[in-house]
């Protein structure tokens, strides 16, 4: 989904590992073909963050930076974040958002403290 | 009634890793586990599968309910595959022989409470967790 420059992908709840690569591979090719500057990963129905999910996330992320996109991710629940720290994982500095609304005002924060700078 | 509390599925191909997440986060919540340990149960059981899948070149996952004094929930993953050379290393967070990130194994000692790795080069490697319930808080 295509809102103003902001590309909204909603990750599957329980993905395998193909569908992960693949998701990678669409998300970059709508960055390419469109003038979305910002992306919001929505990973609220995600259960299960383990070693190949997280590195292919942070993949993505540094992937749309260096297209020119600022990513935010959005909604990780709870338990992830607990399971995911204590696995010894780091999604990197990406950004994150609460939920969906907070993603957006802090993309369009982040989008707009690049133009000015 | 009848409890099903022993199950296995072959890892075969790479959505058997998701079938077995499935089959054991149905476990895990059968046992009674709360969200954050059923979390941390299947995301050691995404780790270890994959591992089957990767290096093994696929195996085994088998669990079962551990009834007694305390209740819990105990996974074995196992392989016929190459082995594990040096154990320690491979239990360093940050070794890979691969192309992952050497979290796996060292992610899945801390995510559960017990786990017995039992490697021999050409034969096959096993590994055994566990998680017993109420032993930590949530
Ligand atoms: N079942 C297995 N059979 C043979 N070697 C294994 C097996 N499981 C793990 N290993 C070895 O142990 C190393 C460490 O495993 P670990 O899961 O910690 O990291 P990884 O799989 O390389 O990366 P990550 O899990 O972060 O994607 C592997 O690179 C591999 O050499
Ligand atoms: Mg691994």
């Amino acid at each position: 989904m295509r809102l103003g420059s902001i590309l909204m992908v909603t990750v599957p709840s329980d993905p395998d590992d193909d569908t992960i690569s693949d998701l990678q591979v669409r998300i970059l090719s709508s960055m390419e073909g469109s003038t979305a500057l910002g992306l919001i990963l929505d990973i609220s129905t995600v259960q299960t963050v383990d070693s190949f999910f997280a590195r292919t996330i942070t993949e993505t992320v540094q992937m749309v930076s260096l297209m020119g996109g600022i990513t935010v991710l959005s909604g990780m629940q709870a338990a992830v974040a607990v399971t995911t720290t204590q696995l010894g994982l780091t999604l990197g500095s990406i950004p994150t958002a609460l939920n969906v609304d907070r993603a957006m005002i802090t993309l369009q924060h982040l989008l707009e403290e690049r133009r000015l700078s | 009634m009848t409890i099903l509390d022993v199950a296995e599925i072959a890892i075969v191909n790479e959505q058997d890793i998701v079938v077995a997440r499935k089959g054991i986060r149905e476990a895990a919540v059968g046992v009674g586990f709360g969200l954050t340990d059923v979390t941390r149960i299947v995301t050691a059981a995404s780790e270890l599968s994959r591992n089957v899948y990767i290096y093994g070149g696929g195996g085994l996952v088998t669990w079962r309910v551990l009834l007694g004094d305390r209740r819990g929930l105990e996974i074995a993953f196992s392989d016929d595959g190459p082995g594990i050379e040096d154990l320690d290393k491979a239990m360093q967070p940050g070794y890979t022989s691969g192309r992952g990130m050497g979290m796996g194994m060292p992610g899945a000692k801390r995510l559960m409470d017990e786990m017995v790795v039992e490697s021999a080069v050409g034969v096959g490697t096993t590994v055994t967790v566990r998680k017993w319930l109420l032993h930590r808080y949530e």
